[in-house]
C-alpha cells in the first residue's frame, strides 16, 4: 500500500490533541474517589463510593473508580490511562463562567491556551483541518488558533454538491502554480479527495469497538475518523455539558459519566495503536464540595480530576499531591484544594506534541512545574 | 440617549414613513424622511474592464491600494486621467482626503452600529459580545462599502500594528474607542499623534498592563509589559538599537497612567488618569537621554506636571527615531510591495516619514512612488479578510456581515479583534497558505447564495454590467484571461466561482 503524501509536512509524525471538557464542575471525588480516606466517608455517608462497590475497580491501592467509569479500566491497566487528582486552577470564585474562562484562556489573557498553542507551537502553516471543535460553537480555548473550524457534519469539508467539475478545473489552473500558492493547492486538493472518500465509506469502527448513539460517542466517532483520514487533525475540541448538579447528583451526574466512559472506551479501542500518536486530555472547571448536602448532591468546589489517556503518557497511576481531607487541609467552605495547576498537566503534553512550541506564550505570567506526565 | 430610546425613535419614524405611503396614490417618500441617506447608485454598465494580458497601473492600483475593484471601478478610476498614469495620479488624491469623498452607501450600512459612537463610559452599559459583534461587522462592512478604500486598508494596517484582542479585562468594552478615537481618528494622520493616542488608550493600557504599571513604594516593581511592545512593535522594532535597560526605563517613565476600572468604581469608568503618587520619581535614561529626577520637595502639581510630560518625552525620542521610521517604513512596504520588499524602497519611505515629521499620507505617496511598488505586481497573497472582501466588491453581493461572513473568517483564522498576541495578524503569506479549503468553499457559496439570507449576489445582473463574457473574466482577474482560464471557466460548471476560487483572484 502507497502512503499517502503528508497533509502537513510531517505526516505520520502528527500528533493529534484531543481536549475534552466536562461543563459545569464535575464531580472528581465521585469519578475517581479517596476510598482510602476516612476523611472521604465520614463527609459522604450516603453517597460515596466505597472499595467494595461491585465494579469499583482499584486503581493503586488507594483510589477506586466509579463503577460507571467501568471501561476506563482497561486502559488505566494497559497503562495508557493516568488520572491526575486535586488539579485545577486558581479561580477561586466557584463561578461556573468566571472558572471555565480562566481555565480555557488560561489568565487573563487574550486568546484560548489552544488558540495560543497552535499559533506558537513552531509551525509556520496549519493543515487543511488542523483545529476542530466539535460543537454547537467555538470555545474560548479555541480563540485566536490560526484556522479554527466548528464541525458539523463532512459535508463542511467539500466544494458542494456539483464539486467535481470545478475542483477538476482548480486542479488544472493550479498546476501550473509553482510556488507556496500551488503547494497549498495540491494539499487541499489531496484533502479534499480523503474526505470524499471518507464520505462515500460507511465508517466501521475497528477491533470490535462501538459508539453509542449520544453526541459525545459520535463526535469520538467522527475524531477517530478524520485521524484515521490523516487530514491534518492537530487539535479537537469536544465537551460534554450538564455536570451542574446540586441535588440528587447521580440522577444529573451519572449519565454524563456514561457518556464519558463509552466515548472514551470505544475510541481507546478503536484507535488501538494509533493512540500512541493521540492524547486525549479530560477536564472540569471545578471539583465539588468534599461534604455532600442535605439533598444527596455537591456544591461547586475546587479541586477535580484529568484523565490523560494515549500519547505516549505513563498510565496506570493516579498522579497526585494528595493533601488529605482533614478540616486544616479543606479549602474555603470545605473544598479538595487544588495542589497541581492544570497547566503543569497540560504544558508537558504541549511540548511533546510539538516540541518547538513557545510555552511562555500559551502560559504568559504562570511559572510552571511541569509534572511528569510521561514518567 | 440610551439605547432603547434611540431604537424607539426610530421605529417611530418608521412607522409614519408607513403612514405617509399609505395616505398617498403615488409612493413618493420625502428625503426627509428617510431613515438612511439615498443610496449612491453605480453608473451604468456595460463597464469597460482591464484590456491588457499583464496588470495595468489602474488594475494594480484597485488590488493595492483598495480592497479590490467593484465591477465599475476601473472604468471610473480609468477615466480620472488621460494616461494610466494621470489617472493612477489623480486616483490617489482623491484616497488620500477621504474627508472629501461622500460615502453614503457606508453610512447606510453602518448606521444600525450607533453604538459604536457612545462615550467612554457608556460603552459599559452594552453586553461585550454585543460590542464585539459590532465592531467586527462594521470592519467588514465598511471595507465592503466604503468610497473611503485606501483609508479602510489602512485602518486595517494600523489596526494589526497596535493590535488589541478585546478579550482581555475591560478591553471588552474600551476597544471599541480604542478603533475610533485611535486608529480610526489618525489612520491618515500623524504617526506620533496616533502613538500618543495609543498610550493613553484605556484599551491598550488594559491590554498591555500599563494600569498597573506603578511605583507607589519602595517594593512595588514597574510592569514592563506596554514599554517593551512600545519599543519592539510600536516604534523601534525589535532590532532598534534599544537594551533590555531602556524597556525598564520607559516602564518607569511611564508609572502612574491608569484606568478607572469596572468593579473597583463607578465614577468615569474606562477614563484614563494619572495618579502622581503612583509614578516613579528617580532619574531615568533613555536611549542616552536623561530624564532628570523630580525633586523630593517638589509640590503635588508640579510633580504630576512633570510626570506627566514624562510620557511626551518618551514618546519624544521614540516616535521619529531613525529605527522607528525603517521599521514603519518596512512594513509599510510589505503590506503594499511584496513581504520581502527591496531595500532602497525601505530606505525611501523611511527618509520621507522622518521629513515630514510621520506624515502617513506623505510618507505613502513616497511609497507609491517607487519603482518597487509600480513595478511589482500580481504577486502578494491576499489575507483571508482582504479575500472576503473583495470577492464580495467584486461580485456587487449585499451582506450584513453577519453570522456566515463571520465564520468564514474565523476559519481562515482572521476575524477582525481576534488575533491574541500585540504583534497583529501577520503579513507575509506563509501563515496563511495551511488550506486553501476555506476560500474555494467560501467562492461555491457566495456564488450559490447559501451565505445566510442577507448576503446575496445576483450572478445574472452582475453578467449584464459587462458587455461580454471575457469582459466579466477581465473584471473578476484585473487583467484579460488567458487561455486556460477560458478553458477552466468553461469546463468547471460554475465560472464565477472558479474565478474566485482560481490563483489569480488569490492575489493582489
Amino acid at each position: 500500500m502507497s502512503t499517502p503524501t503528508s497533509l502537513t509536512g510531517n505526516g505520520d509524525n502528527l500528533k493529534t490533541l484531543v481536549v475534552v471538557f466536562l461543563r459545569g464542575g464535575a464531580d472528581g471525588l465521585n469519578m475517581v474517589a479517596p476510598a482510602h480516606d476516612d476523611g472521604y466517608h465520614r463527609a459522604r455517608p450516603r453517597i460515596a463510593i466505597k472499595a467494595a462497590d461491585t465494579g469499583a475497580a482499584k486503581l493503586d491501592g488507594s483510589f477506586v473508580l466509579n463503577p460507571i467509569l467501568k471501561d476506563l479500566a482497561a486502559p488505566y491497566h494497559e497503562g495508557a490511562l493516568a488520572v491526575v487528582h486535586a488539579v485545577g486552577s486558581e479561580d477561586a470564585t466557584r463561578s461556573h463562567f468566571e472558572a471555565q474562562d480562566l481555565m480555557e484562556r488560561a489568565g487573563d489573557v487574550a486568546g484560548g491556551w489552544l488558540g495560543r498553542y497552535l499559533r506558537f507551537r513552531g509551525a509556520t502553516t496549519t493543515g487543511a483541518l488542523s483545529a476542530i471543535a466539535v460543537s454547537r460553537a467555538l470555545p474560548e480555548s479555541l480563540r485566536g488558533a490560526p484556522s479554527a473550524t466548528v464541525m458539523r457534519s463532512l459535508e463542511d469539508f467539500t466544494l458542494g454538491k456539483g464539486g467535481g467539475l470545478l475542483q477538476a478545473s482548480l486542479e488544472k489552473l493550479y498546476a501550473k502554480e509553482h510556488d507556496a500558492l500551488g503547494a497549498s493547492a495540491r494539499d487541499t486538493l489531496a484533502a479534499l479527495n480523503r474526505i470524499e472518500n471518507l464520505r462515500k465509506t460507511t465508517y466501521a469502527p475497528a477491533h470490535g469497538a462501538t459508539y453509542e448513539r449520544d453526541d459525545f460517542a459520535q463526535g469520538m466517532q467522527q475524531v477517530a475518523r478524520l485521524i484515521k483520514a490523516r487530514v491534518g487533525l492537530e487539535a479537537v475540541s469536544l465537551d460534554i455539558g450538564g455536570w451542574d448538579s446540586h441535588i440528587t447528583q447521580s440522577a444529573i451526574m451519572d449519565p454524563e459519566m456514561r457518556r464519558l466512559n463509552g466515548g472514551l472506551s470505544a475510541f481507546y479501542r478503536d484507535m488501538g495503536k494509533m493512540m500512541a500518536h493521540v492524547t486525549v486530555v479530560v477536564m472540569t472547571e471545578f471539583g465539588r464540595r468534599l461534604g455532600e448536602n442535605s439533598a444527596f448532591g455537591t456544591d461547586h468546589g475546587r479541586g477535580s480530576v484529568m484523565f490523560l489517556m494515549g500519547g505516549g503518557v505513563k498510565g496506570g497511576r493516579v498522579m497526585t499531591k494528595w493533601p488529605g481531607l482533614t478540616k486544616d487541609v479543606l479549602e474555603g467552605p470545605g473544598d479538595l484544594p487544588v495542589t497541581i495547576n492544570y497547566r503543569d498537566v497540560l504544558a508537558p503534553i504541549l511540548q511533546r506534541h510539538s516540541p518547538k512550541v513557545d510555552l511562555a506564550k500559551v502560559f504568559p505570567a504562570f511559572e510552571l512545574k511541569p509534572q511528569a506526565v510521561y514518567g | 440617549m440610551n439605547p432603547t430610546r434611540r431604537h424607539f425613535l426610530q421605529t417611530s419614524a418608521a412607522a409614519s414613513l408607513a403612514a405617509v405611503a399609505v395616505g398617498c396614490d403615488k409612493l413618493e417618500i420625502p428625503q426627509g424622511l428617510l431613515v438612511g441617506r439615498r443610496p449612491a447608485a453605480p453608473p451604468d454598465g456595460p463597464y469597460s474592464t482591464p484590456a491588457g494580458k499583464d496588470i495595468d497601473l489602474v488594475s494594480h492600483a484597485l488590488n493595492r491600494l483598495t480592497f479590490g475593484p467593484r465591477p465599475w471601478d476601473y472604468q471610473r478610476t480609468r477615466k480620472l486621467g488621460a494616461t494610466e498614469d494621470a489617472a493612477f495620479a489623480a486616483f490617489l488624491d482623491q484616497q488620500l482626503a477621504p474627508e472629501r469623498l461622500d460615502d453614503p452607501n457606508c453610512e447606510n450600512a453602518t448606521r444600525r452600529f450607533e453604538l459604536l459612537n457612545e462615550p467612554l463610559g457608556e460603552l459599559f452599559e452594552y453586553q461585550e459580545k454585543h460590542l464585539l459583534d459590532a465592531l467586527v461587522r462594521s470592519t467588514v462592512l465598511r471595507a465592503v462599502f466604503t468610497e473611503r478604500q485606501l483609508y479602510e486598508v489602512m485602518v486595517n494596517f494600523w489596526s494589526d500594528h497596535f493590535n488589541i484582542d478585546p478579550s482581555k479585562g475591560d478591553a471588552k468594552w474600551l476597544k471599541v474607542a480604542d478603533d475610533r478615537d485611535v486608529i480610526r481618528a489618525h489612520a491618515l494622520g500623524k504617526f506620533p499623534a496616533m502613538l500618543r493616542a495609543s498610550a493613553l488608550s484605556p484599551a491598550m493600557l488594559w491590554y498591555l498592563d500599563g494600569r498597573v504599571n506603578k511605583k507607589a513604594n519602595d517594593a512595588d516593581k514597574p510592569n514592563e509589559n506596554y514599554a517593551r511592545e512600545l519599543l519592539e512593535l510600536h516604534t523601534l522594532g525589535v532590532h532598534g538599537g534599544y537594551s533590555q535597560q531602556d524597556v525598564m526605563e520607559v516602564a518607569r517613565c511611564l508609572t502612574g497612567w491608569c484606568v478607572q476600572e469596572v468593579g473597583r468604581s463607578k465614577l468615569n469608568l474606562g477614563s484614563v488618569e494619572f495618579k502622581p503618587f503612583q509614578h516613579d520619581r528617580g532619574e531615568k535614561v533613555v536611549l542616552g537621554h536623561v530624564i532628570p529626577r523630580i525633586p523630593k520637595q517638589a509640590k503635588p502639581e508640579e510633580i504630576e506636571k512633570l510626570g506627566r510630560a514624562e510620557l511626551d518625552t518618551v514618546l519624544g525620542i521614540i516616535g521619529l527615531h531613525p529605527s522607528t521610521a525603517k521599521f514603519i517604513a518596512t512594513k509599510l512596504c510589505q503590506r503594499f510591495i511584496a513581504d520581502a520588499p527591496p531595500a532602497a524602497a525601505v530606505s525611501a519611505v523611511a527618509e520621507q516619514f522622518i521629513a515630514s515629521g510621520g506624515d502617513i499620507p506623505a510618507t505613502l505617496r513616497a511609497l507609491f512612488a517607487t519603482d518597487a511598488f509600480l513595478t511589482t505586481r500580481g504577486n502578494k497573497l491576499k489575507r483571508p479578510f482582504h479575500y472576503i472582501v473583495s470577492a464580495l466588491r467584486a461580485t456587487h453581493a449585499t451582506t450584513d456581515a453577519g453570522h456566515a461572513i463571520q465564520d468564514y473568517l474565523l476559519r481562515m483564522g482572521h476575524a477582525p479583534f481576534h488575533y491574541p498576541t500585540p504583534d497583529g495578524y501577520p503579513e507575509e503569506a506563509a501563515p496563511w497558505l495551511g488550506t486553501l479549503l476555506w476560500r474555494w468553499n467560501f467562492a461555491v457559496a457566495l456564488t450559490k447564495n447559501e451565505l445566510g439570507n442577507a448576503t446575496k449576489l445576483d450572478a445574472d445582473k452582475l453578467r449584464a454590467s459587462f458587455a461580454t463574457e471575457e469582459n466579466q473574466m477581465a473584471h473578476l482577474l484585473g487583467r484579460a484571461p488567458n487561455e486556460d482560464e477560458v478553458t477552466a471557466c468553461k469546463d468547471s460548471g460554475a465560472p464565477l466561482a472558479l474565478l474566485l476560487a482560481s490563483p489569480s483572484f488569490q492575489k493582489c
